[in-house]
């Protein structure tokens, strides 16, 4: 009996030391609409939720969009209201995709990966596809995963005349940072 | 030029200028320091967390773009790159409470310890279902440890 319950043990703990699922609730994901005509349309959501798999390669990522903060008063109020990213009516950014090329990342010896990343975008209530490059870093039990990548705003319906007018970006920059 | 039209010139110019001044200050206004904002709210984090798991939509209605202060405990000190976050979780569950600081309270923030029972102003940005915790997730930024 006290051989069972110990092996059970040992099953129970090798299996939480090498869980697959890591998640986090602290990734960083900034948001640069700058022009040269405007330097205030940028923004960081700092408490965004991630979860990477290791086995299969998963990945997803959800931020609360009022959890952006800017630096201006009425640039947050711009940003969130119906004319943008009507964070009233949709109140969550979703990624959720995989890393394609995941034979390519050893998160058991310490390095740093280039991860193919394909999945799907949604905001604003629509949801397109992306691919991106993320440098994965593996140091001890750590992994450290940074992307960047250009969203075409007008593909998820936002399009406004500080857009026309040059003072926000058609394709921000998406910068995302994530520690698990 | 006759002394009517030099009053206009002059009332025109008047007004170019408060104009002039107030996109401009619109434009660099900044937040001002949470530490200095009279809060909307003030609630203890199971009440508050209870609030959004009994109906979300209202609770977030009710709290998002509100200044508010908690009151708990600190279950988790998040270092992440040159950030902290501070997280207050309901007791014997999941959903949690999620603190972003203004750069000038960091300082404070990154003094905090697990256990610690202490209160935070900031803004509220509502809460989300998670799927990845299967969990409520409540998002504050530009937050302040209240003394």
């Amino acid at each position: 009996m006290k051989k069972t319950i110990l092996s059970a043990a040992l099953v129970l703990s090798t299996g939480l030391i090498f869980a697959q699922k890591k998640t986090t609730t602290s990734a960083i994901i900034s948001f640069d609409a700058t022009t040269s005509l405007d330097k205030l349309p940028k923004a960081e959501n700092k408490t965004v939720i991630a979860s990477l798999d290791t086995r299969t390669g998963k990945v997803a990522f959800e931020a609360t969009v009022k959890n952006f903060a800017f630096s201006n008063p009425r640039i947050q109020e711009h940003f969130n209201n119906a004319g943008w990213m009507d964070s009233d009516q949709f109140p969550t950014a979703v990624f959720k995709g995989e890393i394609t090329n995941l034979t390519a990342v050893n998160f058991a010896k310490d390095g740093t990966y280039s991860a193919v990343v394909k999945g799907e975008l949604t905001m604003h209530g629509v949801t397109k596809p992306v691919v991106t490059t993320a440098a994965v870093t593996i140091s001890g039990k750590t992994i450290n995963a940074v992307a960047d990548f250009n969203v075409k705003v007008a593909d998820y319906g936002i399009e406004g005349p500080a857009i026309g007018a040059g003072k926000v970006s058609k394709d921000p920059k998406i910068s995302v940072t994530a520690e698990f | 030029m006759n002394k009517t039209y030099k009053k206009w010139m002059i009332a025109v110019f008047v007004m170019i200028l408060a104009g002039s001044f107030g996109v401009w200050h619109v434009f660099t206004e900044k937040f001002t320091d949470t530490a200095d904002l009279k809060s909307d709210y003030a609630v203890n984090v199971p009440d508050f967390i209870n609030e959004f798991k009994t109906d979300i939509n209202q609770a977030n209605k009710k709290y998002a773009e509100k200044i508010i202060v908690v009151s708990g405990i600190v279950s988790e000190v998040k270092a992440a790159y040159t950030t902290v976050n501070i997280i207050m979780k309901e007791s014997g569950g999941d959903a949690y409470i999620i603190f972003a600081f203004q750069q000038q309270h960091l300082a404070e923030a990154r003094q905090l310890k697990e256990g610690d029972r202490i209160a935070i102003k900031g803004s509220c940005s509502g809460a989300l279902y998670s799927e990845i915790l299967e969990t409520e997730s409540i998002s504050f930024k530009r937050c302040t440890v209240e003394k």
